[in-house]
């Protein structure tokens, strides 16, 4: 009779759980070090060496969490990382696998998903109903009515596993790194460490990599041999500068190429590490995991691997039982019950080799208590050890291409062919004694480094900085000469007489697996998706053969005929701090961003560029600019420096308008489109001499240009002799604007006759500017104001900064921002490419048809704008016009509608709105349809708010001085 | 007036490494490039092929493109080699000096450091001293030189003046777990 009570409340501690007092031949604790935790709340102690695992058991506790659907209780069944049942919350961490995560000093530990507590745990009643819980109830159930789907989530949520993260945790530091070792090896028992030995004696370089966090395998809870023949290969990897050891960390994935994803989850400076590999060889020696059984009540605390059991003993001292049953098929079970035996646990053996079969551990939800076998016997035991044989981690195999393939006679799969820079040595390659393993990994160590040579040769020939080779290089890899490791026979055992669990982590069992597969869901890949059998945090370590096995004796075949459903990476988890790595955002800055700084700059990040906004008082500063002076640093304005004979020619080419007659001296204003007539780009180009011109572009376009400029020269005309150089950052560039710009530069140049008849606007002159030589003045600007724009050379940017401030103090200079100088350019009626322009634009729209000479030869976009100037395509263009609001304090957003009216037709939009300080009126740039681009129409501005107000197309572009007379003085 | 020096990129070194492993600000040594075909005169007078690089009159010569050198070194020694190819019509030479920040790593942790910020091979089959090739270092295209120091390990990394004061702390920050 069900007991509701019985069932939610557990006992967690079992009396025959213990630390022995007796240290073990391969114990890793250190018993003279104690370590302080806390387990749901209580205090314990542990050992230096322990895992939490070890610890909790070496405190007596069995059981440590609930399975994900029924919330039964749960104890370790592998204690290594792989073990489903160890998720726990440590700290402010969620999901740590506890039986591989090292026990340190004050760890709060505590069980996840449990209401109230792990003893008492009320969500247990779902167990009550779980024959309506089945494999794929939530596909048939919480459909209808559809409305409630958001009540349904809001509670099924609360079901869902993993632990609780706050949100206000200080998140740890993770970076990333590349490394290209010439042969990575996943995996460090006995054949990946001879294989590392071999490959690093014959010259190779070698990463090793080792989920566990020592070296040694399955060597390290083995008997004294064992042990010895580990220490020894341990002490030869050390000793080998060449190899690289990485502990606690894992290979989680192999793409295209041999390029690996390295898990890093123990390093001294961060608390992750993502190593992307580029290996020459991989070679692929992970073991083997060992399969659990499937009977009834197989998931009961108590229930354990053979190897779990080795560990528990012979590393961390603890005795996991006082009565125990071994079943078992291989030397590995019967290693195990000696192991128990040896440390006083009476075992009855149980020998699948013999026939013998298990077919349930009985006894309370709490632990096992008995073992009925199958032909009827009982057996009075509180810990229950299964070997009953290995799943090949053929992760990485399958990553690479391969498809292994099931082998009955050893009832486990193996690589069905090995791809030249993978190789596989170890247990996923064959079985053999301690010996065999390392002269099999020894071979492959060898093998992976001679390829791995022929590959890098082939490396450096290449690569034309690499070291040169003595000789060309083979064509073909060196041939594998190894003798195959042997396959021990083992018998095929998956599943007893009776039903039990398949995935842990999910909580299927094998009638879930059978009732689906009667459903029509027959093939692996749906019965997966179906039942979430695999889809867990075990990922099909431990459930992937026993769930093709159960499918296969459903559907009547052979395993091999139902096949395994495919590994993917990541191989263990990777934390999303991992995967992000070190953030970079490279900024740049002008030489002058320092005395911004210090001078209260507000900054605003324009692109990549950290520029000053304003220095506090935007309005104030057009004012005196418009009034007296004021400098502004100019430094992301993209500059080319253009060199040769053919300049000309690709000035032409890149921009509508003619360079032919520049003379030397002289600045002209260039429109670029790109092939579809749409503007690019614009900017000013100066002409420094014979053959030397110096390009500017929008801050933005800089690199952009750059590579239109070289696309043109390389594919197009490689016969133009020209040499385009970036030298944006070469130059700090400063324009001094205002009516006493002149004298303020005049009183730091003396080597520049500035006077209008000697350097007029739009001109250039190189000369001599508080004492830095070789600065290009400019007669140009953006303001409207009589301008030069200096040039200085970087390193001496701060210093002309400085001076422009104190020379020009008498004359009220002061700086100006990014905000002012866009306020002015506004008043003047400048565009800005971009922002007034879309990706839609073309030249004719901009009011610039002048620059547009279709009498030349070719340019970039003529065909195009050779239509877009015809009067049919005029007349559906949008045009770029100056607007002013009716109400002049209105200043409409950018990108408000201009409609019909009372409509909703759309007829153009605002693309650059301001106050005027100048003009002490809102001022816009806006594009609009051509019938409405006439000076003087009235148009309809829809705001933000939703009022509709009036505003006037201006008659020209500029709002403040249209005839450009302050700026030509 | 005073006579202006030029001044870095690198405002504030924070806590660049100085000891075994040192990251070094060289922005002020003199950087000219020189563009011109890959078969020609100012190419055979250079001698120094695309990926290498070598030491001649107190100039480092660096073959960073198939068409571009970089002369490194002091300003007279520079302005003198360049002097030697400024007239061949076919020619350019830029002054880069204040247009590069140029860092030196050096110390036998070097690549372990650049492993940590770009992703090319530094073992010394693919980077052996002289080489010289480019590649993105902390998001940065920079143009990259091995130049051992007295038989030390030591790298060249250039990037555009802008990018100063980020690179450097981004490679200071890649060194710290080195740094004893």
């Amino acid at each position: 009779m069900l007991n509701p009570l019985g069932l939610l409340r557990t006992a967690t501690t079992a009396p025959g759980v213990r630390r022995l007092d007796t240290p073990q031949p391969g114990e890793v604790i250190d018993r003279d070090t104690s370590v302080r935790f806390t387990f749901n709340g209580a205090r314990l102690t542990g050992h230096e060496g322990d895992t939490i695992a070890s610890a909790l058991m070496g405190n007596g506790i069995r059981v440590v969490s609930r399975s994900m659907k029924y919330h039964r209780p749960r104890g370790y069944l592998t204690a290594d990382i792989w073990d489903p049942n160890g998720a726990l919350q440590v700290g402010d961490e969620p999901n740590v696998r506890s039986a591989h995560r090292l026990l340190t000093d004050g760890m709060a530990i505590s069980t996840q998903n449990v209401w109230p507590s792990l003893d008492l745990d009320v969500k247990a009643a779902n167990g009550l109903v779980s024959r309506f819980l089945t494999a794929g109830f939530y596909y048939k159930t919480f459909m209808k009515p559809a409305a409630l789907w958001p009540y349904y989530e809001k509670v099924l949520a609360t079901f869902a596993p993993g632990g609780t993260v706050d949100l206000d945790t200080p998140h740890g530091e993770f970076d990333k790194r590349y490394a290209h070792p010439d042969v990575l090896i996943a995996g460090a028992g006995p054949a990946g460490m001879a294989a590392a030995v071999a490959a690093a004696d014959e010259g190779a370089s070698v990463m090793l990599v080792e989920t566990e966090h020592e070296l040694g395998g399955h060597l390290r809870w083995g008997d004294e041999a064992e042990l010895a023949a580990a220490a020894e290969l341990i002490h030869a990897v050390r000793s080998r500068p060449e190899i690289e050891v990485l502990t606690d960390a894992t290979v989680t994935g192999r793409y295209e190429d041999n390029w690996c994803a390295i898990s890093q989850r123990t390093h001294t400076h961060v608390a992750e590490r993502l190593i992307k590999a580029r290996a020459k060889v991989l070679v692929v020696a992970p073991g083997l995991i060992e399969r659990p059984y499937v009977f009834a009540g197989n998931d009961k605390p108590g229930v354990m691997t053979a190897g779990a059991v080795r560990r528990l003993v012979n590393m961390y001292g603890v005795q996991p039982g006082d009565r125990a049953v071994v079943f078992t098929a291989n030397t590995h079970g019967d290693a195990a019950a000696d192991d128990l035996e040896r440390i006083g646990v009476p075992v009855q053996r149980v020998d699948a080799r013999a026939g013998e079969r298990i077919a349930e551990a009985t006894g309370p939800d709490a632990g096992v208590a008995g073992v009925t076998l199958v032909d009827g016997r009982t057996i009075e035991a509180d810990l229950l050890v299964t070997a009953v044989g290995w799943t090949a981690p053929t992760s990485l195999l399958n990553m690479a291409g391969d498809r292994p393939v099931y082998d009955r006679a050893t009832a486990r799969f193996f690589g069905s062919a090995e791809i030249d820079n993978v190789l596989t040595t170890g247990g996923i390659a064959g079985d053999g004694t301690v010996t065999e393993l390392v002269g099999h990994g020894s071979a492959t160590g060898r093998l992976a480094a001679r390829r791995a040579a022929v590959i890098g040769a082939h490396l450096r020939a290449a690569t034309v900085w690499a070291a040169p080779v003595d000789t060309t290089p083979p064509a073909t890899l060196p041939a594998d000469d190894r003798s195959p490791l042997g396959r021990d026979a083992h018998p095929e055992l998956f599943r007893s007489t009776t039903h039990g669990i398949v995935d842990y982590s999910e909580d299927v069992g094998s009638k879930d697996l059978v009732a689906a597969a009667t459903e029509g869901y027959d093939s692996i890949e749906l019965l997966k998706r179906y039942t979430t059998a695999t889809m867990g945090p075990a990922q099909g370590k431990l459930e992937t053969v026993n769930t093709a096995a159960v499918l296969a004796e459903a559907r009547g075949e052979r395993i091999e005929d139902v096949g395994t459903t495919v590994w993917r990476p990541p191989f263990v988890p990777v934390s999303l701090g991992a995967l992000a790595g070190r953030v970079f955002e490279p900024t740049r800055v002008s030489s002058i961003q320092p005395w911004h700084e210090a001078n209260g700059a507000t900054p605003i990040l324009a692109g990549q560029w950290i520029r000053p906004e304003h220095y506090g008082d935007p309005a104030a500063e057009v004012l005196a600019t418009r009034a007296g002076v004021g400098i502004i640093d100019v430094t992301p304005l993209g500059k080319l420096d253009l060199r040769g004979p053919d300049v000309p020619k690709l000035l032409e080419q890149l921009y509508t308008n003619k360079w032919q007659k520049l003379p030397v001296g002289g600045v002209r204003y260039g429109l670029m489109c790109a092939e579809d007539g749409v503007v690019m780009d614009d900017g000013v180009t100066a002409r420094l001499g014979d053959e030397h011109y110096l390009m500017t572009t929008t801050s933005s376009g800089a690199a952009s240009v750059w590579e239109w400029a070289e696309m043109w020269l390389q594919t197009e005309h490689p016969d133009w002799q020209v040499h385009v150089t970036p030298v944006t950052t070469a130059y700090t560039s400063i324009n001094v604007a205002g009516p006493k710009s002149r004298e303020l530069v005049g009183r730091l140049c003396d080597d520049v006759d500035l006077s209008p008849e000697a350097f007029a606007y739009m001109q250039v002159r190189t000369g001599t500017v508080a004492g830095v030589a070789d600065c290009v003045m400019w007669r140009i600007g953006f303001t409207g104001e009589l301008s030069y724009e200096l040039h200085v050379p970087a390193g001496h940017g701060l210093h002309v900064w400085e001076r422009l401030l104190a020379e020009g103090a008498d004359l009220g200079v002061r700086p100006f921002g990014l905000e002012a100088q866009r306020i002015m350019r506004l008043e003047k009626g400048h565009f800005i490419v971009g922002q007034d322009t879309d990706g839609l634009t073309k030249a004719p729209s901009t009011g610039l048809e002048s620059l547009i000479k279709l009498d030349k030869d070719d340019f970039a976009g003529k065909p195009e704008l050779a239509w877009a100037l015809s009067p049919e395509a005029l007349a559906s263009a949008p045009r770029v016009v100056a607007i002013q609001p009716d109400d002049p304090t209105i200043v409409p957003d950018e990108a408000c509608q201009i409609v019909g009216g009372e409509t909703t037709e759309i007829l153009g939009r605002i693309t650059s709105s301001r106050m005027s300080p100048t003009l002490g009126r809102s001022i816009c740039l806006g594009q609009v349809v051509p019938t409405l681009a006439a000076p003087g129409t009235k148009l309809t501005v829809l705001l933000v708010d939703g009022r509709r107000v009036p505003a006037t197309v201006m008659e020209h572009h500029a709002h403040y001085d249209p005839e450009g007379a302050r700026l030509r003085v | 007036m005073s006579d202006p020096t030029l001044a870095s990129s690198v405002v504030d070194p924070g806590s660049a490494p100085t000891g075994a492993l040192a990251l070094i600000d060289r922005s002020d040594v003199t950087k000219l490039v020189v563009r011109a075909p890959h078969a020609g005169e100012t190419a055979t007078a250079l001698a120094t092929a695309h990926g290498r690089s070598r030491r001649a009159a107190g100039v480092t010569i660096l073959g960073q493109r198939p068409t571009e050198w970089l002369l490194v070194g002091e300003r007279a020694a520079c302005d003198a080699l360049a002097a030697e190819v400024a007239d061949d019509p076919a020619t350019s030479v830029i002054d880069l000096t204040h247009g590069r920040c140029l860092f030196e790593l050096r110390g036998a942790d070097g690549p372990r450091v650049m492993e940590k910020i770009n992703g090319l091979d530094w073992s010394d089959p693919m980077m052996p001293d002289g080489a010289v090739t480019g590649g993105s270092v902390a998001k940065v295209m920079s143009d990259l030189a091995r130049q051992d120091v007295d038989g030390t390990w030591a790298c060249w990394i250039a990037a555009d003046r802008s990018f100063g004061q980020y690179l450097f702390d981004a490679i200071a920050d890649a060194c710290r777990e080195f740094a004893h």
